[in-house]
């Protein structure tokens, strides 16, 4: 029973980490109907700055914020790249942000070598009702449940959230209105760099980064998003959660490695069930 | 001709659309308090015109002068579906900032939108949504209110209280209004002054009764020739 | 007449060529023809059908595999040869009927998930040869004939290519082919005329495929070995440059995106492999590029080399279809009226 617990607390800690990935690609979606390949790279990116900044003597806590902030930064500049140019459709841009995030790839490769990168996280582990979890995947659990709370009431709650989920709503009615869409989407881009490079910073203590494990990261995070049909973060907290739960279960008890799989086909069929559930929902722009 | 600017005022006016031409130098002119009606075919470029005052679109050369501040109603009313009442309205206050998003006075103008403050917009009816469009372009304080095809996939009976909310406006708070209309008949009713587009041309104008008396303009868009009501 | 004259022209050019290439140039002669080919496929889906596929290698993957598994387990190679086409149109087909229901990212992504389930059941697979891969696949004959110097297998590759070329062209003068060019300009206006979209697109889907999965058989004869590690993602994506840059929907754009990208890697790789460089320059090198070259034909080069070029100045370069298919319209506004041409004089009352 302890045992199930423990992969429990575990496997949600590892479903926050996708789901905060996944919530990045929702706020850049909601907004701009820009499915963000490059999601990955943020968090990589900031993984990797984090260890290179912990190497070189600043504080942890110092360290992490300077790499989400980098990773806005990030996020911001893969938007300009991406939906900058007037006209550009937002297919035309899920491809820019595809050659974007092999680009990152190469950047990161570029500085950072080809060699995994881990830094230490919260030491120790905590006896939660008999059952050892340690304790970072906690904080991890800790800092992604009042994230999300955050957002959805930033997106509810304040005028910017709502210009925001006015962009996703009815573009042109936005545009009536006064609101700069453009810019929308450009916030909406760092504000999902942010997220990435969030997911990134507390993940990596407890799984090893490197430039390729981008593609896990990104994957699962897009599994949990696609659940919410990329537009509601709540459901993709709770896809996330499931996730990594379930990865962390079937790997504890199967003894398997088959995560990716049971990530991927979840998501695929996730993706035929929503579609079979709204076959008229053509997307004028993809 | 009076040289006064006047509150809105487009000059030779073209617009294109890649190798389209949707208009082709397009000049009217709406005063202060002023009813003024635009009718003409589908297609004739009368949203276009629409967007480009309200600077959704960029036109390829001609001015257009606004002496004051120009809310835009769009065609099909265009709600912010997934957003409750109360949010289309506040948006509508974007450009105010913060402090002037308040939207008690959009419900003094329409009480019937009241109860429905917490609804989701997309679950409104065609008549509730237009007010809450015209509301929503309330919200800005303009001066004038450009009106994109008000009685569109709306009943009579739905018309007739918008136009009577619209009479009101303009006679209490000297509210200029833009008649954009495909129903004819009802927009020279109600507008003093009017212009026929066609074609991304202005092919006449002059006030409405005339125009409606005009047979050809009759003919062609009021089902024949109509008593001037005025 | 042109056309053909050109078409004559450049099928001498790649007959004439082989023989004078170096032994590296040769393998990339080779290497060229197979991705020239998967790029054809891959331009008709994207072009005509409106898919993007990031998943495409899966296809060749699977040629690949069925081709050798077949031989290594004693069956004629040219059987094994033969099969690798129908085993991935197969794949695709049975993939198809349910992922082709999703639409643009919903369908990029899902075509991502599927190679990436389909490596690593092939890095686990021990009857595929697990992670070291698949050995000892035997030469190529046909007929008697075996394949046993690169110079043959060169050959091959380009017949492959010249095949999918044929295919293409038949199919799109064919009346299934209008259907398609209809269904790229507008699903909607497809539909209503009769055309079975769904039916149409997983043909598309399937003959991409089809191809793909030729020229990843001819690969297997031609390396002799076949790993999972030989089809990453990122060769998916390479395939999709090649095909953005030359432009979606035609041939030659296929074949232009693909020579392009081909050289473009090869000047990297020589300047990635100068002593002092460090190990992974070549491919991040590559990696940049392909990024930067693809970021910029889609903003600023939107149809393509190919149809830029065309438009640029007069038809050099044959074209397969007569119509462009066009990129999706975003529903720009109605022309003016057209229709009623009335004009009556200016009422002047007093306005102006």
């Amino acid at each position: 029973m302890s045992q199930l617990l423990e992969y429990l607390l575990t496997g949600a800690g590892i479903g926050a980490g996708f789901a905060l990935v996944g919530s990045g690609l929702v706020v850049i979606y909601r907004v701009t109907r820009v499915v963000n390949f490059a999601q990955g790279a943020f968090a990589v990116i900031a993984a990797m700055l984090t260890s290179s900044l912990l190497a070189s003597g600043l504080p942890h806590g110092a360290a992490e914020l300077v790499a989400v902030a980098a990773a806005a930064a990030t996020g911001l500049l893969v938007g300009v790249v991406a939906i900058g140019k007037p006209g550009t459709s937002p297919r035309a841009a899920l491809i820019v942000t595809l050659g974007l995030g092999v680009f990152a790839y190469a950047v990161e490769v570029l500085i950072w070598g080809d060699q995994p990168r881990s830094f230490p996280g919260l030491a120790g582990a905590v006896e939660v009702a008999g059952a050892r979890v340690p304790t970072h995947y906690l904080l991890v659990i800790g800092v992604t449940l009042p994230v999300f709370a955050l957002l959805a009431v930033f997106f509810a709650r304040t005028d910017l959230g709502k210009a925001l989920s006015a962009c996703a709503s009815n573009r042109y009615a936005a545009r009536v209105v006064g609101i700069d869409v453009t810019r929308m989407g450009l916030l909406s881009f760092a504000l999902g760099g942010a997220l990435g490079g969030l997911a990134g910073v507390l993940v990596t203590p407890v799984q090893q980064v490197t430039f390729d494990s981008d593609v896990t990261l990104i994957v699962n995070g897009f599994a949990a998003a696609v659940l919410g049909g990329l537009t509601r973060p709540a459901v993709t907290l709770a896809g996330g959660l499931l996730l990594g739960v379930a990865q962390t279960v079937i790997a504890g008890y199967g003894g398997g490695a088959y995560q990716l799989e049971l990530a991927l086909g979840l998501m695929l069929a996730a993706m035929v069930v929503q579609a079979a559930r709204t076959p008229a929902q053509q997307e004028a722009t993809l | 001709m009076n040289a006064a600017r006047g509150l809105l005022r487009v000059d030779d006016l073209v617009v294109r659309y890649g190798a389209a031409t949707a208009l082709d130098g397009v000049s009217m002119s709406v005063e202060a308090a002023e009813m003024v009606a635009l009718i003409g075919p589908n297609g004739a470029g009368k949203s276009t015109l629409v967007n480009t005052l309200s600077g959704i679109v960029r036109p390829a050369s001609g001015t257009v002068h606004i002496g004051g501040r120009l809310a835009h109603v769009p065609e099909g009313r265009e709600m912010f579906a997934d957003l409750t009442v109360d949010d289309n309205l506040r948006l509508g206050g974007w450009r105010n900032g913060r402090r002037g998003r308040d939207t008690g006075h959009v419900y003094e103008v329409f009480p019937e939108l009241a109860p429905l403050r917490r609804q989701r917009a997309g679950r409104l009816s065609g008549g509730q949504q237009q007010m809450v469009a015209v509301g929503r372009a309330l919200m800005a304080r303009p001066d004038v209110l450009a009106v994109d095809e008000l009685s569109l996939g709306l009943a009579p009976m739905v018309v007739a209280s918008l136009v009577r909310h619209l009479r009101e406006l303009h006679r209490e708070r000297g509210l200029a209004v833009l008649l954009i209309e495909q129903n004819a008949r009802m927009a020279l009713e109600l507008c003093t002054r009017a212009y026929v587009l066609e074609a991304g041309r202005v092919v006449a104008e002059g006030p409405a009764a005339d125009l409606a008396a005009d047979s050809r303009v009759a003919a062609a868009y009021l089902g024949g020739p109509v008593e001037a009501t005025r | 007449m042109r056309r053909h004259l050109l078409v004559a022209a450049a099928v001498a050019v790649v007959v004439a060529l082989p023989p004078l290439l170096s032994s590296s140039h040769l393998a990339v002669f080779t290497l060229l023809g197979l991705a020239a080919t998967v790029t054809v496929g891959l331009s008709l889906l994207m072009g005509y059908a409106g898919q993007v596929s990031l998943g495409q290698a899966s296809f060749y993957a699977i040629g690949a595999y069925t081709a050798g598994l077949l031989s290594v387990h004693g069956v004629p190679t040219l059987v094994g040869l033969a099969a690798a086409p129908v085993a991935a149109a197969l794949f695709a087909t049975v993939v198809g009927v349910s992922l082709l229901r999703l639409r643009g990212h919903h369908l990029a992504f899902a075509t991502l998930a599927t190679q990436l389930i389909l490596l690593s059941l092939l890095a686990r697979g021990e009857w595929a040869g697990g992670a070291i891969g698949l050995q000892g696949i035997p030469r190529l004959s046909i007929g008697g004939y075996e394949f046993a110097d690169d110079l043959g297998y060169a050959y091959l590759a380009w017949a492959a290519l010249g095949l999918t070329v044929l295919l293409t062209a038949n199919v799109m003068a064919s009346r299934p082919g209008r259907g398609l060019r209809a269904l790229a300009t507008s699903e909607v206006a497809a539909a209503a005329s009769g055309v079975p979209v769904g039916r149409y697109r997983l043909a598309v889907f399937a003959l991409s495929a089809a191809f793909a999965g030729l020229a990843g058989g001819v690969y297997a004869f031609y390396l002799g070995y076949l790993a999972p590690g030989s089809f990453p993602i990122l060769l998916s994506i390479e395939y999709v440059v090649m095909a953005v840059v030359g432009g979606l929907g035609t041939v030659w754009g296929a074949v232009a995106g693909a020579t392009a990208i081909m050289l473009l890697v090869q000047l990297l790789t020589t300047i990635g492999t100068q002593p002092g460089m460090p190990s992974y320059a070549p491919s991040v090198l590559s990696y940049a590029v392909y990024a930067v070259v693809l970021v910029l034909v889609v903003l600023f080069l939107p149809r393509g080399i190919v149809p830029a070029a065309q438009d640029a100045r007069a038809r050099l370069l044959p074209r397969l279809a007569s119509d462009r298919p066009k990129e999706r319209p975003d529903g720009g506004p109605q022309g003016p009226g057209g229709r009623r041409h009335r004009r009556w004089p200016r009422s002047r009352a007093g306005l102006r």
